[in-house]
């Protein structure tokens, strides 16, 4: 049984569709290139938060921010994996179009969607796959449920962690 | 800095870190300050008992007001209000994503019910080593049930009965049948008060209700075809070899899955987190639902870890399953263990080989044994064929049938064999018959997906000191390399064995003990594991207890034989006689 090597999941697919959007009227040419570097580990650093996603592609930095949701997507709830329900994922729409998107990428591409940018987004997309509530906390700042038998790290003052 | 006590549940012990301690040391995964914040990080702690700990700090003395609070049996109370003034130090575990750390109520309750767990060890006819103790601790808190991979020799079964024995069931342990013979012995041996129930064999019955704290043994192939054990309450199932469940779509797995227990736990000596399908198929028995379903599970990371190396995806993983996976490797714990290790596995006769053996006894008594000189050799025939059946019906009348299924300690050789190449180990193999040995050579072969040599008198010298420094120096050789007893005598240096079994018994134990002492070398750093196969029931039995009544003396013990010729007949039956082992 093989799978996509990007978007096996529905919440990764919905980020595949959007990146390759444009090439169902014309071929882009920059989407082979682009997949190449991301199957090649070109892109390393990846880190999201809401509204943002930065890499390192080939030694260029990247940033891409998208525009978040104003309110809590209703009835999310994680597992202790960081899975959601696969129908959730057409209902809320959680990939940005590539015309909503700011990029920036350190290269000289004049285009807004150089190889790189796209090489993140074909990145981004494995993430999602392998933790698909990083596609909703992309878009939202969603706040764990809370549990009593464990306490956040941010939570801990420093200043008495020992106690005396 | 001064030293800090944390409660670490993984290793059923106190974390003393901070400070330069002594004690077992090892390197925790534990939340520390830095800079402005609370991060995660290794930290090298030592691991010490609860009367060792320390008064220094807040940390220490909460720990300390701990023990003495379990110590009088206190109240609910008293250790809600010891939580409110813990220190984030003395509760410093992480969770698996490492984003948290317990409140210090829920680590004061895992830290209650493991001693309290602790504190029923004494049931346990058996001095238990420190990594033992950990394992047991471990058992009774990890939520839901867990694996424990252990390396092969290091105890795996007495851990499990520990756990069993102070629960209060009833338990099922399924194994395979190869290993029946063994579990029951064991218990026998470590838990002598708990009622045991051997669920295998063509008149198996199994009473409803199932009594209380009774250990109910059976095999896969039972659990296969039995839809009876599906419809019992158990407290705790263990899983023994589930390597035998590694496939999903198997009825033995189906079946594990249909079982009903508070508390699932699964053994193997192969690190299980190599092999991703394998390790959802035995996870998704010990913790149904951790893992998520068969195909989201290869979506989110066995083909991300497996395909592209995901390093994301790995990291996330093994967060999820650290918690319910145990695995301690001999060099981990060499601390804790003698440099040799011996281990005796009680393997079961097949129906096939207990047909033979009764036939040749009857046979043998039948047509009498004489006197004097002739009486000494026909005992020794009948001796020797009843070696060569517990060996293999294939070695006692050549056949052309297939090996598999035939000998119980042939099966659990093969299966142990497996275990300690998959594990990256060698192993020497003894056997006082070459037909043996060429049994044991081919089948091997097959199984191990490569040629096992065999080193015997009928070799040539240069052919003999090849096959020794091929084993000894070269890195693509065979990791199993099977011996003839008596020529192993001369000098051979094979030290880079980690294990070695002695597939049937010599009388002589101080010949076994100069076979041994070839994989084994003063000063060598890494504890040698000793496996001798005994056939329960059986001479071999018979000469198992000879042994432990003369490895003291190893030397100059002779004539055991000779001793067996001299019996009257009724002594002679008796101690050859399968009684009413089934």
């Amino acid at each position: 049984m093989t799978q996509p090597e990007f978007g096996a999941t529905p919440w990764g697919r919905a980020w595949v569709r959007a990146v390759e959007s444009t090439a169902v009227t014309r071929p882009n040419p920059l989407l082979p290139k682009a997949r190449s570097l991301a199957r090649n580990n070109a892109v390393t650093d990846l880190h999201t938060e809401p509204g943002r996603i930065t890499a390192t592609v080939s030694g260029h930095t990247v940033h891409i921010g998208l525009p978040l949701w104003t309110q809590a997507p209703r009835g999310v709830v994680a597992d202790h994996t960081g899975d959601l329900p696969d129908e959730l994922a057409d209902a809320l729409a959680v990939a940005v179009p590539l015309a909503e998107q700011h990029t920036h990428c350190g290269c000289t591409a004049r285009t807004p969607h150089c190889a790189h940018v796209l090489a993140t987004l074909y990145t981004l997309a494995q993430r999602v796959d392998e933790r698909p509530v990083l596609a909703v906390t992309l878009r939202y700042p969603l706040t764990a449920p809370i549990d009593p038998d464990w306490i956040p790290l941010e939570a801990i003052d420093v200043a008495t962690f020992y106690g005396d | 800095m001064p030293e800090q006590v944390t409660y670490v549940p993984a290793h059923g012990a106190f974390a003393l870190w901070g400070a330069e301690t002594a004690g077992r040391r090892v390197t925790c995964r534990l939340a520390v300050p830095q800079g402005d914040r609370v991060v995660p990080a290794d930290v090298e702690v030592s691991l010490v008992e609860p009367e060792a700990l320390p008064g220094t700090t807040a940390s220490a003395r909460a720990w300390r007001e701990a023990v003495r609070l379990v110590e009088e049996g206190a109240g609910d109370d008293a250790f809600a209000e010891l939580a409110e003034h813990m220190p984030p130090a003395a509760h410093a575990i992480l969770n698996a994503e490492e984003t948290a750390i317990s409140s210090a109520a829920a680590l004061l309750d895992r830290y209650r019910r493991a001693a309290a767990a602790r504190a029923k060890l004494g049931a346990i006819n058996a001095e238990l080593r420190p990594y033992q103790v950990d394992g047991v601790a471990w058992l009774h808190s990890v939520p839901g049930g867990g694996v424990l991979a252990d390396e092969m020799g290091l105890g795996k079964t007495l851990q499990a009965i520990c756990l069993l024995a102070t629960r209060d069931g009833p338990h099922l342990v399924v194994c395979p049948t190869s290993l029946v013979g063994n579990w029951r012995r064991e218990l026998a041996r470590f838990a002598p008060d708990t009622p045991v129930l051997t669920h295998h064999g063509p008149n198996r019955e199994l009473p409803l209700p199932v009594p209380p704290r009774t250990v109910v043994i059976t095999s896969y192939s039972v659990l296969r075809s039995d839809d009876e054990l599906g419809a019992v309450d158990w407290d705790t199932v263990v899983l023994d070899e589930a390597q035998q469940v590694k496939n999903p779509d198997t009825r033995a797995s189906k079946a594990a899955a249909r079982l009903s227990a508070r508390r699932r736990v699964a053994m193997t000596g192969t690190p299980v987190e190599n092999r991703l399908d394998e390790l959802w198929a035995i996870m998704s028995l010990t913790n149904p639902g951790l893992l998520g379903t068969r195909a989201r599970f290869r979506q989110r990371f066995g083909t991300p870890v497996e395909q592209r190396r995901s390093a994301t995806a790995a990291a996330r993983l093994t967060a999820l399953i650290t918690p319910h996976v145990l695995r301690r490797t001999k060099s981990e714990v060499a601390t804790d263990l003698p440099p040799k290790v011996y281990s005796t596995i009680a393997c079961t006769l097949t129906g096939e080989q207990a047909t033979l053996y009764r036939d040749a006894v009857d046979r043998a008594f039948t047509d009498g044994f004489g006197s004097g000189f002739q009486r000494r050799g026909r005992v020794l025939a009948l001796l020797t064929a009843l070696k060569q059946i517990c060996n293999h019906p294939a070695q006692y009348r050549p056949d052309d049938l297939p090996l598999t299924g035939r000998s119980g300690k042939f099966d659990r050789a093969t299966e142990m064999l497996t275990e300690i190449v998959e594990d990256n180990d060698r192993a020497l193999v003894f056997t006082q018959y070459r037909a043996m040995g060429e049994l044991l050579a081919r089948h091997l072969g097959d199984q191990l997906g490569g040629p096992v040599p065999f080193l015997h008198g009928g070799l040539a010298a240069t052919q003999r000191d090849e096959l020794v420094r091929a084993f000894q120096h070269d890195d693509d050789a065979p990791p199993v390399l099977l011996l003839s007893l008596r020529a192993a005598g001369f000098g051979l240096n094979l030290t880079r064995a980690g294990h070695v079994m002695h597939y049937d018994r010599w009388w002589n134990p101080a010949v076994e003990e100069q076979a041994t002492d070839r994989a084994h070398r003063i000063g060598q750093t890494r504890p040698l594991t000793v496996h001798t196969l005994v056939t329960g029931g059986t001479v071999e039995d018979h000469i198992a207890h000879l042994h432990e009544n003369k490895r003291a003396l190893a030397d100059a013990v002779t004539g055991a034989e000779t001793a067996l010729a001299d019996l009257t007949d009724d002594q002679l039956h008796e101690v050859l006689d399968l009684g009413a082992l089934s």
